[in-house]
C-alpha cells in the first residue's frame, strides 16, 4: 500500500486500513506486475514487500514444474484477463497454488496451498482499468480437511459442517465453467460472425438477450439490448410476429417462415421499409425442457424476392403483349380474309398487314420500344410504291410506340388503297403528305393525305376494311379525329391526333 | 343454342381497335349487337351505368394501362353477366375474380360464345 501512499491514489488513512487488514490483498497493474500489497498477504505468501514490488507475479509464483501447476497458473491467468477483457469482476472459487516455504530442514520447499480469489477491476477518473485487487483467503486447511474426510468416511460430519461439500461442488462448477468457457467464446463468435441474422429472445416477452452485427444492420442498428420485441421493434406489432412468438414459447414447436414480409423502421424518421426474410424461431429450453426463450435465425431474402417479381412482371407483361399480338394478327386474318375470295389475294393483302405491323415493330426496336419519328414511320410505310411518288413534309414529330404502331396500319391501308383505286394506280399520280404541330402545350398532330394527278375517284359502295381500321384506329387508339374525302380529283384524308400521350393503350 | 344470344346487346370493352374489330365480328355473326366498344375504364363505366340495356359485356382485363375491375364491379351491381378477356392466362386475375367467365387472347368464335353464354346462364340461376 505504500506505492499507493506514495502516488497518492487512496489517502493514508486508507492505506493504513488495508495494510492492518488480516484479508491479504495485492494489487496488479495491467500487465501483471506487483504494484502493492498489505501486511496479511505477505505473511500469506512468504515474501518481502521489496522482493515482490514491480515484478511480474509469475515470475515471482512460477508454481513449480508439474502440470497441475502449470494448470493452475494458467488458470489464475485467465481470471484476471478476463477481468482486463470485461471490466468485471471475477472470482476463482478455488485454485491450488503451490508456495515457496521453509521445509523441516531450513531449505525452501514448495507447499501446497488452497485458495479462494476475488480479483476487482479498479479504474481511473477516465473508466480506464489501472489495477485489478485481489482479494484472496487462504483456505487450505478447509481444504485438506475436506479431502481427509472424503477419504475416510463420506458420511462423516465434517461434510455437513462443509455444508454438503460445498468446495467440492464449487470446484466442479468452475471446472466445467473453464469448458464451457472455451466452448462458448466459440459460440459467441460463430454467433457474432454470422453472415445471417441471429438473435436471442428471453421470457415469454421475448426479451432481446443478444443479436449479432447481421440482426443490428436489419432494424438499423437500434438499441435493442434488455428490451422486449413490441418495445424493442414496435413497428412490427400487429405484423403477426409477436403472436408466431408467443406460440413457439407456448407451444415449443419452432416456426419457419419463407419470404416473409416485413415491415421496418430502419431510420428513425424514415418510411417504414418493406423487406422479405427466410427465418426461424427455435425454442431455448432449461434442463428441465421448459421453454426459456427463443432463438431466432434467418437471411434477408429481399433481393431475390424483388428479382423475382420483376421477372414474373416482365414474362406477364411479355406473355400480354404476345397475346395482344397474336389477337391483332388474328383479327387481321379474319377480317381480310372476308373480303378476299380466293385465297392468293387473301394471302397477299394478309402478308402486307403483317408485313406493316412488322415494320413498325422494326422501328421500335431500334429505340428500344420509347417510340419513333413520324416521318420514319411513314417513309417506311410508302417507300414500296418509289420514294419520288411521295412527298413528305414536315417537322419531327415523336410518336409513342402505341401510336407508331396505330399509324403505321393506317398508312399502310393508305398507301395500299392508292397503288390499288388512287393515284399511285397510274404512273402520274402522285401522293402529297404534310403535317404540322399546333398548341404546344397540348400539342395536336395534323396530318394531310392527298392524291393528285390519279384516276376519277368513286367513293366506293360500302366501306371495306382498310377505311374501317383507319377510323377506328384513330378514333379508338389514338383518340383522334379523321376525315375520308373521296372527292372526284383525288382522294384525300386529314387527322387530327393528339400528341399528350392520351394514345390510348 | 346460339337463340339464346340473337338480339342480344354486348357491351365491349377493348383498348385495341383491331381487336375490337374481331369481337365485334364475332358478335355479329352470331346475332349480337355490340356495344360500344369503349377503349377506356371511364368510357366503359359511361356504357355501364348510362341506362341503355345490357345483356352481357366483355371485359379485356387491361385497358389502356389500367385495369377493368371498376367496370366489373359496376356491371355486377347492374346485375349484367360478364366475360373477362384476358392475355394474362389464369393467374392474370386477382382472387376476387379468380374462377370468373374468362377467355384467352387470342379468342375463337366457340370460346366467345361458351363464356358469355356461361356467364348468362349463372347470372339467370
Amino acid at each position: 500500500m505504500k506505492e499507493l501512499v506514495k502516488s497518492g491514489a487512496l489517502d493514508a488513512e486508507l492505506a493504513a486500513a488495508f495494510e492492518a487488514s488480516p484479508n491479504p490483498y495485492m494489487l496488479l497493474t495491467p500487465d501483471l506486475r506487483y504494484a502493492g500489497m498489505n501486511a496479511a498477504y505477505l505473511a500469506a505468501v512468504g515474501a518481502r514487500r521489496e522482493d515482490l514490488l514491480g515484478r511480474p507475479i509469475f515470475e515471482v509464483f512460477d508454481s513449480g514444474p508439474t502440470e497441475d501447476g502449470r494448470a493452475n497458473a494458467r488458470q489464475l491467468r485467465a481470471s484476471f484477463e478476463r477481468v482486463l477483457r470485461e471490466g468485471r469482476r471475477d472470482h476463482l472459487a478455488l485454485i491450488r497454488y503451490a508456495m515457496p516455504a521453509a521445509g523441516p530442514d531450513g531449505e525452501t520447499v514448495l507447499q501446497e496451498r488452497f485458495w479462494s480469489a476475488t480479483h476487482t477491476p479498479i479504474r481511473d477518473a477516465s473508466g480506464r482499468i489501472i489495477y485489478i485487487l485481489q482479494h484472496t483467503t487462504d483456505i487450505t486447511e478447509l481444504e485438506q480437511l475436506r479431502r481427509r474426510a472424503a477419504g475416510a468416511d463420506r458420511k462423516r460430519a465434517i461434510d455437513s459442517i462443509l455444508s454438503g461439500n460445498v468446495l467440492q461442488r464449487a470446484e466442479h462448477v468452475q471446472q466445467a465453467n473453464r469448458e464451457l468457457e472455451t466452448e462458448r467464446n466459440r459460440l459467441l463468435e460463430m454467433f457474432m460472425q454470422a453472415p445471417g441474422f441471429v438473435a436471442v429472445l428471453s421470457g415469454p416477452d421475448h426479451v432481446f438477450q443478444m443479436y449479432n452485427p447481421a440482426y443490428a444492420q436489419l432494424i438499423g442498428h437500434r438499441d435493442l439490448a434488455g428490451k422486449p420485441v413490441r418495445e424493442a421493434l414496435p413497428e412490427v406489432v400487429g405484423q403477426a410476429y409477436i403472436g408466431l412468438l408467443d406460440a413457439v414459447y407456448a407451444t415449443g414447436e419452432p416456426h419457419e417462415g419463407r419470404a416473409s414480409r416485413v415491415e421496418l423502421q430502419r431510420t428513425p424518421d424514415g418510411p417504414l421499409e418493406t423487406v422479405w426474410l427466410d427465418f426461424i424461431y427455435q425454442p431455448i429450453r432449461d434442463d428441465s425442457r421448459n421453454v426459456v426463450g427463443i432463438f431466432v435465425q434467418g437471411h434477408d431474402v429481399t433481393e431475390t424476392v424483388l428479382s423475382t417479381e420483376r421477372q414474373k412482371l416482365m414474362i406477364d407483361e411479355l406473355n400480354h403483349r404476345v397475346k395482344n399480338t397474336l389477337a391483332t394478327v388474328q383479327s387481321i386474318a379474319m377480317q381480310t380474309a372476308r373480303t378476299h375470295r380466293d385465297p392468293v389475294g387473301f394471302a397477299e393483302s394478309f402478308q402486307a398487314r403483317l408485313l406493316a405491323l412488322s415494320h413498325t415493330h422494326d422501328l421500335l426496336t431500334r429505340s428500344h420500344w420509347e417510340g419513333a419519328d413520324l416521318r420514319d414511320v411513314l417513309e417506311h410505310e410508302t417507300k414500296a410504291h418509289g420514294p419520288h411518288r411521295i412527298s413528305l413534309v414536315g417537322p419531327p414529330v415523336a410518336l409513342e410506340p402505341a401510336a407508331a404502331l396505330s399509324l403505321g396500319m393506317v398508312f399502310h391501308e393508305l398507301a395500299t388503297n392508292a397503288a390499288k383505286y388512287g393515284a399511285l394506280s397510274v404512273p402520274e399520280g402522285r401522293v402529297l403528305v404534310d403535317w404540322g404541330v399546333s398548341d404546344q402545350t397540348s400539342p395536336v398532330l395534323r396530318l394531310a393525305w392527298r392524291e393528285v394527278g390519279g384516276p376519277p375517284v368513286q367513293a366506293p359502295e360500302r366501306r371495306g376494311f382498310g377505311s374501317r381500321l383507319i377510323e377506328r384506329n384513330v378514333h379508338h387508339d389514338l383518340a383522334g379525329v379523321v376525315e375520308l374525302d373521296y372527292a372526284q380529283s383525288g382522294f384525300s384524308a386529314e387527322f387530327s391526333i393528339p400528341l399528350d400521350g392520351r394514345s390510348r393503350q | 343454342m346460339s337463340e339464346t344470344l340473337t338480339g342480344r346487346r354486348i357491351l365491349v370493352v377493348e383498348d385495341e381497335s383491331l381487336v375490337a374489330m374481331l369481337l365485334e365480328t364475332i358478335l355479329e355473326d352470331m346475332g349480337c349487337t355490340p356495344v360500344g366498344p369503349a377503349a377506356t375504364v371511364e368510357d366503359g363505366l359511361g356504357f355501364a351505368t348510362d341506362g341503355e340495356r345490357l345483356d352481357a359485356a366483355l371485359l379485356d382485363v387491361n385497358v389502356a394501362g389500367r385495369q377493368v375491375f371498376p367496370v366489373a364491379d359496376a356491371l355486377k351491381a347492374a346485375g349484367v353477366p360478364f366475360v373477362f378477356s384476358t392475355g394474362y392466362g389464369e393467374g392474370g386475375l386477382p382472387d376476387e375474380w379468380r374462377g370468373h367467365a374468362t377467355i384467352q387472347k387470342p379468342f375463337t368464335e366457340a370460346a366467345v360464345r361458351d363464356a358469355l353464354m356461361k356467364a348468362m346462364g349463372q347470372a339467370n340461376v
